[in-house]
């Protein structure tokens, strides 16, 4: 089975700080990071994995997202390409689910793609199933649990207010839910591999044949704002029952709860 | 006797102004979700959100129903503000699969032209929009909180929360139509629901093509085991301290986050007692956290727990000491009995 893992690189969130009041959002350190999605959709097919099995990582990204390929490579998977291009650098998700139908493409295809179900960035959620449709496979998003079955895979996914079991064909694409596979330590001999043996191979535009009108963005930004500020110290007292009731209201206001 | 006025009276029963979408794209679509012969309220609010959208550019609105025996539900998006419902009543639109349902709506969209498509994004929703949004070509704002229109241009502007919520982008689609949105259920009002309101509900052929549900629904009520949620990932944390008194007062602090879905935790205090395990402390030489949510029930709060807790979005502090340092961050303090505020806070949510 080839399993094809498109994984992303973002911004490490523990260098932000984001200020309510300044409306404001500053970079204290500006790292770059395997998305905590791509990791566990990583995990998710190394789990899967057996002796005859092929895990290849993709990522759409600036040069550095090498880095997060070779953590990819340290965590188990087989193989590695960048898909790097200046023509690539207004890319939506549209786009980007494009460029990765390409690549997968010219893999020859695979059985499963597995990626994670939104990135800790943007998190629009949108890039497996606008893959499914570009590459013409089946979908199932946000799965808690995964294994091989007969027909294909069988899958347990957020359904309704709760959680349902599906069986899906291959080929076919799975967006997991990073709360659900706890990504693995790599070895450190793996470590060492990933970043001085193991090549990532660089794809840009012209090797996959993308032509500039399959490029072109589809959304545009059009500003960024911040929640209000936070109230710090109301005080409840009193009878607990109407503290209660008080406080569980305030909480679903602030959809702290459901 | 001039009866001239009787025309200008006239012109105004005419209904909705027509005016012009981008290149014959015009109207408001809600794509309806139905479980157990009921709508969504994720549904209903989203046609609440277009019933106002359209007002403003004066439009109809649609309801667009997919599934067998659906079309029974008409009668209700019509009475929370849609114009005319489709209803594509289908024994193969049944049960939901990702390949006939975007057919359906594919093909709907090329013959009615909708400038504006909206569903909920509930796990449904969040899984067919997508897809959809490639079929068509066109751009999708995700997981909106607030839609608004951009007047000038007559474009939906969708805002969403982006970096763990911390922050919002606004996104428009400026050429490609339809514009599509899914809106995070939750956020936007339930309509009222005006049973005289009149509208038809049209029973429309799609043409599924070769498309073919590969889906097996094996089982609709699967449990999830997520017991080994880490510390640091938890979205919702309650966490216990010595004010909680004995091992009777720390199972309510268990019960509470069963009951909201949270992990508990505890601080060093609770450790000592031998509740928490070492994986479970908050704090210095314990873990730092960031959940949206929480909950410390009988911890006073020294500088060692708060370092820990200095992520988290939003504390609720529960302890009979009002000048406790917990008290001073939180954003709400509860003065009591944490033992007797935690039945009550249970009892609360159940309702």
């Amino acid at each position: 089975m080839k399993i094809i893992v498109p994984i992303k690189q973002i911004l490490d969130p523990s260098g932000l700080s984001f200020r309510r009041d300044k409306e404001r959002m500053f970079i204290n350190r500006e790292e770059y990071i395997i998305d905590p999605g791509s990791r566990a959709a990583v995990e998710a097919a190394l789990r899967l994995k057996g002796d005859e099995d092929q895990v290849i990582a993709l990522s759409v990204g600036k040069p550095q997202a090498e880095d997060a390929l070779r953590e990819a490579l340290a965590m188990g998977c087989d193989a590695a390409y960048l898909l790097s291009d200046r023509a690539f650098a207004a890319a939506d998700v549209s786009v980007t689910a494009r460029i990765l139908a390409a690549a997968v493409e010219r893999l020859g295809g695979a059985d499963l793609v597995v990626t994670g179900r939104e990135s800790g960035d943007t998190g629009a959620g949108q890039i497996g199933p606008r893959l499914a449709e570009a590459l013409g496979y089946t979908q199932v998003t946000d799965v808690y649990a995964l294994a091989a079955g007969d027909r294909g895979i069988q899958a347990t996914r957020r359904w309704g207010k709760g959680y349902a079991a599906v069986e899906a064909p291959l080929p076919a694409i799975v967006t997991v839910a990073p709360e659900a596979f706890t990504p693995r330590y790599p070895h450190g001999a793996r470590i060492m591999s990933a970043y001085r043996e193991w090549d990532v191979t660089v794809w840009n535009a012209p090797d996959l044949e993308l032509a500039e009108a399959a490029l072109t963005p589809l959304l545009a930004q059009r500003g960024e704002s911040f929640p209000p500020p936070l109230e710090v110290g109301e005080v409840f007292r009193g009878d607990p029952d109407s503290i209660a009731r008080d406080v569980i209201a305030a909480l679903r206001q602030q959809k702290a709860i459901a | 006797m001039d009866f001239s006025f009787l025309d200008d009276w006239g012109e105004e029963e005419a209904g909705p102004r027509l005016a012009e979408g981008g290149e014959g794209y015009r109207n408001i679509w809600v794509v309806a979700e139905a479980a157990d012969g009921a709508l969504h309220a994720a549904t209903l609010e989203a046609m609440g959100q277009a019933r106002e959208l359209a007002d403003q550019i004066g439009v109809y609105v649609y309801g667009v129903l997919l599934g067998e025996g659906v079309e029974a539900l008409g009668q209700k998006l019509i009475a929370c503000g849609a114009d005319l419902v489709l209803a594509a009543d289908e024994p193969a639109l049944a049960a939901y699969q990702p390949e006939t349902y975007t057919q359906a709506l594919a093909c709907l969209v090329e013959q009615y032209r909708p400038e504006i498509l909206l569903l909920a994004a509930t796990p449904l929703g969040s899984d067919l929009a997508p897809r959809l949004a490639q079929r068509l070509n066109t751009g999708l704002i995700s997981h909106c909180v607030k839609l608004e229109l951009d007047m000038s241009e007559r474009l939906l502007l969708g805002t969403f929360p982006v970096m763990g919520d911390e922050m919002f982008h606004t996104a428009a689609c400026p050429e490609a139509r339809p514009q599509m949105a899914t809106l995070k259920p939750g956020y936007f009002r339930l309509p009222y629901e005006d049973t005289y309101r009149s509208g038809d509900v049209q029973r429309v052929e799609v043409d599924l093509g070769q498309a073919m549900g590969q889906l097996a629904w094996v089982d609709l009520n699967a449990g999830v085991d997520l017991a080994d949620v880490p510390l640091s990932k938890a979205k919702i944390v309650v966490s216990a301290g010595r004010g909680l008194q004995d091992a009777e007062g720390f199972a309510l602090a268990e019960q509470l986050a069963r009951a909201l879905g949270g992990v508990v935790a505890g601080s060093r205090g609770a450790y000592d007692e031998g509740w928490v395990g070492e994986d479970k402390i908050v704090g210095v030489g314990g873990e730092e956290i960031a959940p949206d949510l929480y909950v410390a029930c009988g911890i006073s709060g020294d500088v060692y727990h708060t370092f820990g807790l200095r992520s988290a979005k939003f504390v609720v502090a529960i302890n009979p000491d009002e000048n406790a340092p917990i008290m001073k961050i939180a954003n709400i303090a509860v003065v009591g009995d944490a033992k007797s505020v935690i039945p009550a806070l249970l009892e609360a949510l159940a309702v």
